[in-house]
């Protein structure tokens, strides 16, 4: 797979760089015969992330093109790579977006790396464009912890909105998001408020003030507002969060109900992580609230109906996502807290979707965990 | 000083030796210039550093900087009223189309002083809602009604009074006062909008509450008062409604509860009003017992309160009932009374009126004579008043009466036939002369016995 080649032997004026870290080369991958590494850790690195994807694509844009006689023949060579970049920058785009939300950032880096190469090759430099490969490289760095590289692909980025006036609302959205993470794991906790109240502008501009992105946006708040201990902005934030979700998880069941069990699927792995996360941080700190505050009554009262909510809405979720034994657990859970509360107006849906999840898991027997 | 100036005005290929670098030289020059600045200029260079803040105030527009800082502060709640009450105002506009006055209104993004309005009480209700004081709740969104004072901002007005009621129902210590309140806000906005139901139904609940508690406001007025006084308003134009449709029951039910409210009300003028809508609307039915015994009510209260026009009008109302019973001799001695009333306290548009009626009652009564003296007087009152209406009327009526009165001796003449008769009548249709028919009358007379 690797052939090992030594800078000396380069021909004179063309410098062979490492894909990933751009010192120079000893490797090559001998594949594609186009793309260069310093070191096998590297290339293995590069191969995990993306280049398993990209390889046989890469060979063909990073040759050189053949000699032509006619301005047709080269606009036609040219369009041709145009269209083979845009390929490789959405594949690897995707690939990083993925490798991101599943928590694994070193393998995003690569991919992330390669599509904003790309993106610079096809649209050029400063353009609104690089911003969302810009915004996933500056997400995995932050992940990784390394914060002032995240911190140059921010500030790049934000060089880019700030020259492009009119640039859409969902960029800056995702810039003020990304600028949130960056702040709120520095430390800063105002300014990361600030970004996060900006993107939560947004995005409620963009997609409505009760939709899902918005939701996000103020449970990343609310995860700040935690940090600072000021709980009931948090509790009133989750709340809402809550009830969005639940609002939301409600329609794609009653969509699910009506299609009569089509295949589609409502989340990818992903997302399912991601909204599965945050509902269950939600319903821990409701259970930490009512045992540090066990005597008002009110509150645990508030509480019982929140965590009602919330199960109901994993159990909902994980139903959605063909888990039903989960989802059985979680609807039970549900009927529980519904019914120590008065009013309960869940109860009836819960029961619906407890005995939906046992009609799936008997025939069965055998439950298929989809993880 | 000249150094640092001198490298600009002769620009050299290279360096000058001596000097270490280029750039260096123009940093010491800037070194140099510092201590010479004068205090004002740096003044004004600390001035116009700016924070991100400023910064944002001047790139962004208003209403996303409004919405941004409650949402840094942490009020979501407020962030997401304010957006909704923002967007509603659009979609109405839309809904309404170019050719509405909503079209032409000025947003509310255009006005900032609303905005910060807006910003400022509804981040102070969100914060006392999170630590349940609902008294700051409800005063918040008090405010904020009241603000809201012009015609067109009459929605936002609602909404705040409908969200200052919720809140006023949870405060539990002060009796519900603030809940009556929050009724009585939101009735009198719907009476102002003219929807009578939603009105009666708020007042109705104001009433219920202030009823046995001695709640006072500045000026000294109960509330419970106040409520009835309201009611009986509220009644008496849902009972207008229902009179001009000709449902005569409701109105009067609806009207015997208006009178309730203005008894309970314990004001003797409204009372007296609402008794005599009673009696007007029985009147209107046809019952002119009842309508006499209502009307009777009226005049009683009326000579209680010495309130002479009342009076007037009860005996005016009185004699119509009267004469639809056929009592006419009853009914002139009511309308004599009238004139009698309005001629003793100078009120002379009612005293016009009440010759106009007493005229009209002798002409059904085919008194033309007498009816015609009565619209002369009219007539006469109406040109001392100078108005035309009157004058017009009175003077058509004085007509009528007229050639009635001419009408039997003129027509007798004619049955007659004879050479003197038709003399006379041919030298009248010449003069036209009034005097002719007083003659003609004595004539006619004796004619008519022979």
């Amino acid at each position: 797979m690797s052939m090992s080649i030594s800078p000396l032997a380069n021909p004179k004026g063309t410098k062979k760089l490492c894909e990933l870290c751009q010192k120079p080369a000893y490797l090559q991958c001998t594949k594609c015969r186009v793309t260069f590494y310093c070191d096998v850790a590297h290339q293995q690195a590069d191969w995990n992330s993306i280049h398993e994807k990209v390889c046989e694509l890469l060979s063909s844009i990073r040759t050189p093109a053949p000699f032509s006689c006619f301005q047709a023949d080269r606009d036609i060579h040219h369009m041709q790579t145009l269209k083979r970049l845009e390929h490789i920058t959405q594949l690897s785009h995707a690939a990083a977006k993925s490798w991101v939300s599943e928590g694994k950032y070193s393998e995003a880096v690569p991919a992330a790396q390669l599509s904003l190469r790309c993106a610079i090759d096809i649209y050029g430099r400063d353009v609104v464009e690089l911003v969302p490969a810009y915004l996933l490289l500056a997400e995995a760095s932050i992940g990784l912890g390394s914060l002032s590289q995240a911190e140059s692909c921010l500030s790049q980025a934000e060089w880019m909105v700030m020259k492009n006036p009119g640039c859409s609302r969902t960029v800056l959205h995702l810039l003020h998001r990304t600028l949130g993470h960056l702040h709120s794991a520095k430390g800063d906790y105002s300014t990361a408020l600030l970004h996060f109240a900006n993107d939560v502008y947004y995005a409620s501009e963009e997609f409505g003030l009760d939709s899902v992105v918005t939701a996000r946006g103020y449970f990343l708040m609310a995860n700040v507002f935690m940090k600072q201990e000021k709980t009931d902005i948090t509790n009133s934030l989750y709340s809402e969060v809550a009830s969005i979700w639940h609002a939301h998880l409600s329609k794609l069941m009653e969509c699910y109900s009506q299609k009569e069990h089509e295949g589609a699927q409502y989340f990818d792995v992903a997302q399912c992580a991601e909204v599965n996360q945050m509902l269950s941080v939600m319903l821990e700190a409701q259970q930490q609230d009512v045992n540090t505050h066990p005597a008002y009554s009110t509150t645990t009262f508030n509480s019982l109906g929140q965590r009602a909510l919330l199960s109901h809405s994993l159990a909902i979720l994980w139903f959605l996502c063909n888990d039903h034994k989960k989802a059985l657990e979680f609807g039970r859970k549900a009927a529980e807290f519904s019914q120590q509360c008065e009013h309960n107006s869940l109860a009836e849906s819960i029961q619906d979707l407890i005995q939906q999840a046992e009609t799936h898991l008997n025939p069965e027997q055998t439950p298929i965990i989809h993880h | 000083m000249a150094s640092a100036v001198f490298p600009r005005q002769k620009p050299r290929f290279l360096p000058d030796i001596n000097e270490k670098s280029s750039v260096k030289a123009s940093l010491h020059g800037k070194e140099m210039k510092k201590p010479n600045r004068g205090s004002a200029e740096r003044e004004r260079i600390q001035t116009t550093t700016m924070n991100a803040d400023e910064i944002a105030q001047f790139r962004y527009s208003l209403h996303q900087n409004l919405c941004v800082s409650m949402l840094q502060e942490g009020f979501h709640g407020s962030f997401k009223k304010f957006s909704s009450l923002l967007q509603r105002w659009k979609d109405e506009r839309l809904a309404a189309g170019p050719d509405s006055e909503l079209w032409l209104q000025r947003s509310l993004e255009e006005q900032p002083d609303k905005l910060e309005m807006l910003r400022e009480h509804l981040t102070r209700a969100e914060a006392a809602q999170r630590a349940d004081q609902f008294v700051e709740v409800y005063e918040s969104h008090l405010a904020l009604a009241k603000f809201f004072s012009e015609p067109e901002d009459m929605w936002l007005r609602h909404h705040f009074y409908k969200l200052g009621l919720k809140a006023a129902r949870k405060v539990k210590t002060d009796s519900s006062r603030r809940e009556a309140e929050a009724s009585e806000h939101l009735a009198h906005l719907y009476l102002e909008r003219g929807d009578l139901e939603l009105a009666q139904e708020h007042f109705e609940m104001f009433h219920h509450l202030a009823v046995g508690q001695s709640w006072q406001d500045e000026s000294g007025h109960t509330h419970l008062s106040r409520a009835c006084e309201s009611l009986c308003r509220v009644y008496t134009l849902l009972a207008q409604r229902q009179l001009q449709c000709g449902e005569y029951r409701a109105a009067i039910q609806l009207l015997n509860q208006a009178y309730e409210m203005a008894k309970e009300a314990g004001d003797k003028t409204l009372e007296g009003e609402a008794v005599y809508r009673v009696g007007l609307a029985y009147q209107s039915m046809g019952s002119q017992t009842t309508a006499k015994q209502f009307l009777n009510m009226f005049m009683e209260i009326s000579t209680a309160l010495g309130d002479m026009e009342s009076l007037g009008k009860a005996y005016k109302a009185i004699a119509k009932s009267l004469e639809s019973e056929d009592k006419i001799s009853d009914a002139i001695e009511h309308l004599q009374k009238y004139l009698e009333v309005c001629q003793e306290n100078n009120q002379h548009e009612n005293r016009q009126d009440a010759y106009m009626c007493l005229g009209s009652i002798h002409i059904s009564r085919a008194q033309y004579e007498r009816g015609c003296e009565y619209f002369t007087q009219a007539f006469e009152m109406a040109c001392s008043l100078d108005s035309n209406p009157c004058i017009e009327k009175a003077q058509l009526c004085v007509g009528i009466a007229r050639a009635h009165s001419m009408l039997r001796v003129y027509t007798s003449h004619l049955q007659i036939n004879k050479p003197p008769n038709v003399s006379t009548l041919i030298s009248w249709k010449e003069t036209k002369e009034d005097k002719f028919h007083e003659t003609l009358c004595e004539f006619a007379g004796s004619t008519h016995c022979s």
